[in-house]
């Protein structure tokens, strides 16, 4: 797998995507604020969503033994997939049973953690993405970069030619156009489907509800047009009651999108009942894959995002290098602690590093998720070989040592202060100087005073005869 | 099979409870549940309030006197096109008899057709005035596919059935709510802003809904 | 000028002056006395104060930050008054930080707790404790203010030195696109992620520029030894200056 530097290199290179990130973050920052300001007692309902996750994860094993009896109750097959491999395994069972080809989706980052179309593929299947977003995504081979924008660094040309090459179609490079041709094409795609698979947005405990939420339209196609429903839960998305999960909607609506509530929430209550149009089957399948790993510690937190994007849309980093950068399905600021949490922090230590800590996803969480303190809490958890290079611990080593003796301190700064002067011979450097290479490849280094300020201080009361 | 999954259960389940117990999460705060509760709008106020949602979300909205009306309303909204709808005694108004001797199809017809037809016409359940949403309990005779599939999308409403919050709906008609297999929520027509985020509608649902408000 | 109502916390003060003040900016730290001064204020330099340690505890290196937090705590524990710090991130290094830190060791974190209840970022000490918002300044220059992250998101002071600058005569603040966004700077993160960092950083100057300003103003020397750094590389006349500066400017 390419390496993080690369991919950010790429990205920054990249003056399209730094052009479309730039208007798609600020669009999504000021729609989501708008729709905050209307929202009497924001703040409360916050605090209250907070708590309602919290309650849930501190008792997540008595909640998941409910939201099983539920499912059963309303006539839903419950399934546990401890990994991403019994997960997919547990898919293919359930479409070989019924013989099924063609598979349409609705957007579930937990099928693209896992690999689910891979492995469908793999198995002899046809998987069809269907929000708009995911579907071109899958027509070029890409990933997406974005939670609620998945081809956020796509122009519209781009779409066009894509749409052009692959489905034969005429180009063009109207929205509305290319649109109206995936509305055709995925029309057909869900008639023709044997299996809709989706992911949940939240699952509610005690009423053994699946909740979905979009704005096309295509959770709605793929829980009502197949004959068979499978659901790809994590384990931490559970609300207790209908309740909560109407608290949870209008935060996820705002945060995502700055709408009071999306265009289509669905809440799946077991299969279609009698003459009723609907699945014959509905799958709920309950995937941890490192989720249990992460709530045994200091990241349990993070179990509780909604992942409605705000923070990637707040994150200066986010913003400058977009979602592939990341390198994996969860990008932004919530990402660099998923990430490292369900896959490992050894190969994935860069990211709670890419971050200035400068505290803006954790403004914009709608639950409040302490963001900026799990990436320190990584950073610290990082073996230090792999943090930081064998100069950089000598450095810090002694500066820890000098530091706790104030004259060593003193006489330490002093003698590199005189040293950096003596390398700049004037009061800037500009060249890459061993040490300060990293940070003269972008700026300027200000070389220190003539005199400390504790030296000024010391003849300033002298002179006032102190 | 059966016993692959159960044991995955009891893994889960053991490594959930093991770290539950270790999980560093932050304390229950204080909370307030006073400001959020539903705003009790004087019912007078339920349908302006209603209407001006609808307005922002571009649905388009009619609002009748009579039975007669909503009726004369309907017929001139449907023309001469083809209709997929809800079995006719689970429609309001008995607006059944606008849609006599014209294109009918139901949840018995084949989706095939059922996708064909250009209206898709629903009662609905409740209306939300907060959001602007319509409400749809799944159930025999009610195809999902009516607010579904067609580029147009009529709701007729009952006054009585208006709301002000999803929360008055769900006290009032927990039981209803509870046994249907789909609850649909449907605020505005279907959009989409994928493409360089210029709004789209009509993607996957309908691009038009539009709602006649009976007595 | 102030004697008589000055609160008793603010009769003596001690001045934690930050590293990047002694050895690079030691003129901001000189104006920060001025101001005290004036307002007659003794203040105190502890000279044992080392680094608050916010390099090794933001690069994860929890030990070694321990080591100097106990030894800077000493020296300020020894003291007595106000602590003011002119730097939002050395402030919510000391006053939120530790307690993270210590959260484990209840004798250090009460001491945390007694030095962090004594601590004041500049303008939060200005404004909240002396209640002054006009220090009589003259500075003729078109001015941007860029809160840096840790003083507005950290310590959550917004007002404070907008409402200290508003009051300069002949001072014209003007905004710019993204005010509260992050510069780049984020301290280790500068000389880790290099690239992205200038990538911020160029942001931030341009939309500076856009808005035509003679000088960005703001209360951490951190952000602005970065600023000042991108600003010198592309040879432009912006200046950077530190909120002591400019209200220190223009008194006899």
């Amino acid at each position: 797998m390419s390496h993080f530097s690369d991919r950010v290199d790429k990205a920054l290179a990249d003056d399209n995507l730094s052009e479309a990130l730039k208007k798609a973050t600020s669009q999504l920052v000021s729609r989501r604020s708008t729709a905050f300001s209307s929202l009497e007692d924001a703040e409360n309902l916050r605090d209250i969503a907070r708590n309602t996750k919290m309650k849930i994860l501190h008792n997540l094993e008595d909640n998941l033994l409910k939201f099983e009896k539920s499912l059963q109750k309303n006539g839903s097959h419950v399934h546990w997939a401890k990994d991403a491999e019994e997960a997919n395994n547990v898919v293919i069972e359930i479409a070989q049973k019924q013989a099924v080809k063609k598979i349409v989706k609705s957007k579930s980052m937990l099928s693209e953690e896992i690999h689910l179309n891979t492995a469908l593929i793999k198995a002899g299947m046809q998987v069809v993405e269907t929000d708009l977003g995911e579907y071109i995504v899958q027509l070029a081979g890409d990933k997406p970069s974005h939670i609620i924008a998945p081809i956020i660094h796509m122009t519209r040309e781009d779409v066009g030619n894509l749409m052009h090459d692959r489905l034969s179609v005429p180009f063009s490079d109207e929205p509305e156009v290319l649109t109206r041709i995936a509305r055709r094409k995925l029309r057909q795609e869900f008639l023709d489907a044997d299996m809709g698979i989706t992911g949940a947005n939240f699952g509610v405990v005690e009423t053994g509800s699946i909740c979905l939420v979009t704005n096309e339209g295509n959770a709605r196609m793929v829980t009502t047009l197949p004959k068979i429903h499978v659901v790809l839960i994590g384990i931490e998305k559970l609300v207790a009651t209908f309740e909560d999960l109407n608290r949870f909607l209008k935060l996820l609506a705002r945060s995502a999108t700055g709408q009071k509530l999306s265009v289509y929430t669905s809440i799946i209550q077991g299969p279609g009942k009698g003459t009723e149009t609907g699945p014959e089957e509905v799958h709920v399948v309950l995937v941890d894959n490192g989720r249990s790993g992460m709530l045994g510690g200091d990241l349990a937190e993070s179990l509780a995002c909604i992942r409605c994007g705000a923070c990637l849309n707040v994150c200066p980093i986010y913003k400058n290098i977009g979602g592939h950068a990341y390198g994996d399905t969860y990008a932004g600021p919530i990402g660099s602690i998923i990430t490292p949490g369900l896959r490992g922090l050894a190969q994935w230590h860069e990211l709670p590093a890419a971050s200035t800590l400068c505290g803006a996803c954790k403004e914009v969480c709608p639950i409040r998720i302490d963001i900026p303190k799990m990436l320190l809490k990584l950073r610290q958890v990082t073996p230090p070989k792999v943090k930081a290079s064998i100069s950089l611990r000598m450095a810090i080593k002694c500066f820890a040592v000098i530091a706790g003796i104030p004259k060593v301190y003193k006489g330490f700064t002093a003698f590199g202060s005189r040293l950096l002067r003596f390398l700049g011979s004037k009061s800037w450097l500009t060249n890459n100087i061993p040490l300060l290479d990293r940070w003269t490849k972008v700026r300027d280094f200000k070389t220190p005073a003539k005199k400390s300020f504790q030296r000024m201080w010391q003849e300033k009361i002298a002179k006032d005869g102190k | 099979m059966e016993n692959k999954l159960s044991k995955s259960k009891e893994v889960i389940l053991t490594r959930v409870r093991e770290s539950q117990v270790l999980a560093r999460l932050p304390e229950i705060m204080p909370e307030s549940t006073d400001g959020l509760k539903s705003h009790h709008q004087p019912e007078s106020d339920l349908l302006n309030s209603l209407q001006k949602e609808f307005d922002l979300l571009g649905v388009e909205t009619y609002v009748e006197k009579n039975q007669k009306a909503v009726c004369k309303r309907l017929r001139n909204l449907l023309q001469d096109k083809s209709v997929l709808s809800w079995n006719l005694d689970n429609l309001p108004y008995d607006a059944g008899t606008v849609l006599q001797s014209r294109n009918v199809y139901f949840e018995r017809d084949d989706k095939i057709i059922q996708a064909s037809a250009d209206i898709g016409l629903t009662g609905c359940d409740a209306a939300i005035a907060e959001t602007g949403s319509l409400v749809l309990l799944s159930g025999e005779g009610k195809p999902r596919t009516a607010s579904l599939l067609p580029f147009e999308h009529i709701a007729l409403i009952r006054q009585s059935d208006i709301y002000f919050t999803m929360s008055d709906f769900f006290d009032k008609k927990g039981k209803e709510v509870s046994q249907a297999s789909c609850i649909d929520i449907i605020t505005g027509p279907s959009r989409t802003a994928d493409i360089e985020l210029s709004l789209t509608l009509g993607v996957h649902g309908p691009g038009k809904v539009i709602v006649v408000i009976g007595p | 000028m102030m004697d008589q109502s000055l609160p008793d916390k603010a009769a003596t003060v001690q001045l934690f002056h930050t590293c990047l003040i002694n050895e690079f900016y030691p003129e901001v730290g000189m104006a920060v006395v001025h101001i005290l001064e004036r307002l007659g204020i003794r203040v105190e330099v502890p000279l044992d104060q080392t680094c608050c340690g916010q390099p090794a505890y933001n690069s994860g290196f929890l030990e070694e930050t321990k080591k100097v937090a106990v030894k800077n705590l000493e020296v300020l524990s020894s003291t007595e008054g106000a602590i003011i710090i002119p730097s939002g991130s050395c402030g919510d290094m000391i006053i939120h930080q530790y307690r993270i830190l210590f959260a484990e060791n209840p004798d250090l974190l009460k001491k945390v707790d007694k030095v962090s209840r004594r601590c004041y970022e500049f303008s939060q000490f200005l404004v909240d404790v002396l209640g002054i918002t006009d220090l009589g300044a003259r500075l003729k220059a078109r001015g941007a203010y860029h809160p840096s992250c840790h003083l507005l998101r950290g310590l959550k002071i917004k007002d404070q030195p907008k409402i200290l600058l508003e009051n300069i005569a002949e001072l014209e603040m003007v905004e710019f696109e993204d005010p509260e966004e992050c510069c780049g700077f984020g301290g280790m993160f500068s000389i880790k992620n290099p690239e992205i960092s200038g990538r911020m950083m160029d942001n931030k100057i341009s939309n500076l520029q856009a808005s035509k300003v003679d000088m960005v103003i703001s209360c951490d020397m951190g952000c602005l030894m970065h600023l000042e750094g991108g600003l010198h590389r592309k040879g432009s006349q912006i200046r950077v200056r530190h909120l002591a500066q400019v209200l220190d400017s223009g008194v006899d």
